[in-house]
């Protein structure tokens, strides 16, 4: 048997216990409050051991990456801005590791590495890294901004919360289609205070759709803290509003999060409707690579180090007699070099042309009209000009 | 041949789609059970079901981005906003999501939907139910931007932006719903979506419009050619992209140019084919390029005499072709 982390429990307890009140059609096994002296799996059935060593092993590609693109931008290797989720690994990889590849991830801009735990090439990654030809959009979004069309990911904008409002049209249309795919939306705690964001959680509840809202409250919108967006503590609260379950969870404790969404992502598969998810969790660094974040109490910073994600299931999985030091060594030699390799490939690739910033306004193409204005004198009639 | 008006075949153009296609479904305020507030919709929710003609909260914001991803899901949604005033929640998922989608993805995103807008003014729905904000969007590459005048057009075109794979707003005016009537095919049609039509063949100079003011255009134009003059009209159909070459030729063979629009003025469409009609047909012009458009002010006042000064008029279009043809 496994143990579910104080945290959540707690949380789940607070939470569900209200939600019992409000909506007494939520599952009575939610409701329950936790027997501390027994191990507790929330009445879920454990989580199997290869799923707890894909988890960790995933968490590690997601830091790898990351820590990694962070060192070539200091390098001046590749151009624009990083937006890195370091420190967020277990809310990403808790959340998506189990999608389908017919699901949709409606990512942000700190959401990368969705790419990676969803199976985007990483030569394409890389590629859209350092903007070339290769890149899922052929070097038109920045860096951070990768979608990948066959695994579903919604190539991201930067306006915030505009993933949500898209993601929630997928869900309606899936729904429509009579599919047992769902999507996940990640957004940050600011994204909560837009507008946007409560018109697509709304319209979800309405029509019940195949949706997962995933709320990484890392703390910090940019400059801000989460006292500045919202007064409620616990963001999932939310979902109370909409007469849908909200659940927040420790985004530190990978299992806790997998365990929530899982729970969350089978209800959507199974016409339970949406849920918001929020994962309590800290971005380590700043908003982006340019950004120092000296707004922040480094109290703070090293208090939430201290609460990595990776430690933390590194232990989970040494109390479960899942780990080798060995098994780590390995998984990571095997990512660094693969790593090694789409970086290569990237900073080899091909640009794209010049021209190409003139192609995929229309699923017709304008190079000819923008390339070649042609010039009408009094003695064309129609018939020269055409 | 059965005679239309243009609301009419609006909603015939719907049924056709709804039945042709069940990919296409219809969201926006008021559009199910109420059959739409000027009746666009009337009768579909009986004929197709609340899953296919969806009354959506009221959030223009969701209205339109969940179509973006319903599209790109591989649905065809028709969503509408009841009147274009209020679509500016729904901004960021037009100009941002909707217009950008395709280009962002390199093409492997794409988010082919409809989105009809009610616009226009001249019908004292005063300052939030009467803008004509056309230009927000023929600005945007991406958008595809049609505005029919006719029935004939508002069928056919809504049928062919309903099979495009671009992102298409449709502008329709609450003026033209029921006052123009029209011979439309009993059989099925689809008309072009990207060329202008030329709606009269001349020789003294070329007028263009769209939408509503067309119809002033023509009642103008029949009243001056009872005085001998012989413009070429072109209703432009498409404001974005806007058909330059059917413009452009036009003015080589007129060698005047009259634009007439219900938008304000400054960075009007007006503007847009001022620019290039002199970057590209600059020795066929004989006099400046007129235009008759709204007064550059926030929005159409309700008082009536108010809303006569702001409204694009025959009288209005007279005047000016009389002076081009004058220059």
């Amino acid at each position: 048997m496994l143990i579910a982390c104080d945290t959540i429990n707690s949380s789940l307890d607070k939470i569900m216990a209200t939600k019992q009140k409000e909506r007494p059609g939520s599952t009575p096994e939610q409701g329950k409050a936790a027997d501390k002296s027994q191990p507790s799996t929330n009445g879920n059935p454990p989580i199997p051991a290869e799923k707890l060593k894909q988890i960790y092993a995933t968490m590690l590609k997601c830091r790898t990456i990351e820590e990694r693109i962070r060192v070539l931008f200091k390098q001046g290797r590749f151009g624009g801005n990083y937006y890195a989720a370091v420190g967020q690994e277990a809310t990403e990889v808790g959340c998506a590791i189990d999608l389908r590849p017919t699901d949709t991830v409606a990512p942000s801009h700190r959401d990368f590495i969705a790419n990676l735990i969803k199976g985007t090439p990483l030569n394409l990654m890389l590629s859209q890294i350092y903007a070339r030809k290769t890149s899922p959009d052929q070097g038109r979004s920045s860096p951070a901004h990768c979608g990948y069309a066959p695994l579903n990911i919604i190539t991201p904008a930067s306006t915030i919360a505009a993933q949500l409002n898209i993601g929630t049209g997928v869900a309606l249309a899936l729904k429509m289609q009579k599919k047992d795919d769902i999507v996940i939306a990640f957004s940050g705690e600011g994204s909560t205070s837009l507008g946007f964001w409560h018109e697509a959680v709304n319209f979800a509840a309405v029509h019940q759709l195949p949706i997962v809202y995933v709320i990484q409250n890392n703390l910090w919108a940019e400059s801000v803290n989460v006292k500045m967006q919202c007064i409620v503590d616990d963001l999932s609260l939310k979902g109370q509003s909409y007469g849908i379950p909200g659940i927040t969870v420790d985004g530190n404790d990978a299992p806790a999060v997998y365990r929530v969404a899982s729970e969350a992502i089978h209800r959507a598969r199974t016409g339970g409707g949406p849920t918001i998810i929020e994962c309590k969790t800290y971005r380590w660094y700043g908003h982006s690579e340019i950004d120092p974040a000296k707004y922040r109490d480094p109290a703070e910073v090293e208090y939430w180090k201290s609460k990595d994600p990776l430690p933390f299931m590194e232990n989970y999985l040494k109390k479960h007699n899942l780990w080798s030091d060995d098994w780590k060594s390995q998984v990571l030699a095997e990512f660094q070099k693969e790593l090694d390799g789409a970086i290569e490939f990237a900073e080899k690739a091909p640009w794209p042309e010049p021209e190409e910033a003139l192609d995929h306004v229309y699923s017709f193409s304008i190079r000819e009209r923008e390339l070649n204005r042609k010039t009408w004198s009094p003695t064309n009639d129609s018939t020269d000009a055409n | 041949m059965a005679l239309s008006t243009y609301i009419d075949a609006i909603n015939s153009a719907l049924r056709e789609e709804l039945a042709r296609d069940e990919k296409v479904y219809i969201i926006g305020e008021d559009v199910g059970v109420m059959g739409g507030a000027f009746k666009a919709t009337k009768g579909l929710i009986e004929e197709f079901g609340p899953d296919r003609v969806i009354d959506s909260p009221l959030a223009e914001g969701i209205i339109v981005s969940s179509s973006i991803g319903a599209a790109l899901a591989g649905m065809r949604p028709v969503p509408e906003i009841q009147f274009v005033d209020f679509i500016t929640p729904a901004m960021d998922a037009v100009t941002q999501q909707a217009a950008k989608l395709r280009y962002r993805s390199a093409g492997t995103q794409t988010c082919p939907l409809t989105l009809r807008v009610c616009y226009g003014g001249g019908v004292g729905g005063g300052l939030y139910h009467s803008q004509t904000n056309t230009t927000w969007f023929a600005h945007e590459p991406g958008l595809v931007v049609i505005a029919p005048s006719t029935p004939y057009d508002a069928k056919g075109m809504l049928k062919a932006a309903i099979r495009d794979d671009n992102p298409v707003i449709y502008f329709e005016h609450k003026k033209l719903y029921r006052s123009v009537k029209e011979e439309i095919p009993d059989e099925e049609y689809v008309a072009d979506l990207y060329k202008a039509a030329i709606r009269r063949q001349g020789s003294d100079m070329t007028i263009v419009s769209y939408g509503y003011t067309q119809l002033l255009v023509n009642q103008a134009v029949e009243k001056m050619a009872a005085n001998g003059f012989n413009p070429e009209v072109i209703d432009l159909r498409v404001l974005n992209p806007i058909d330059h070459e059917t413009i452009l030729s036009s003015v080589a063979k007129t060698n005047r140019l009259l634009i007439v629009q219900e938008d304000h003025r400054t960075l009007g469409i007006g503007s847009e084919i001022s620019a290039t009609v002199v970057e590209q047909a600059f020795d066929c012009l004989d006099a400046p390029i007129m235009r008759v458009t709204a007064p550059d002010v926030p929005a159409i006042p309700f008082s009536a005499p108010l809303e006569k000064f702001y409204m694009p008029s025959v009288e209005k279009i007279m005047a000016t072709m009389e002076q081009l043809a004058n220059y």
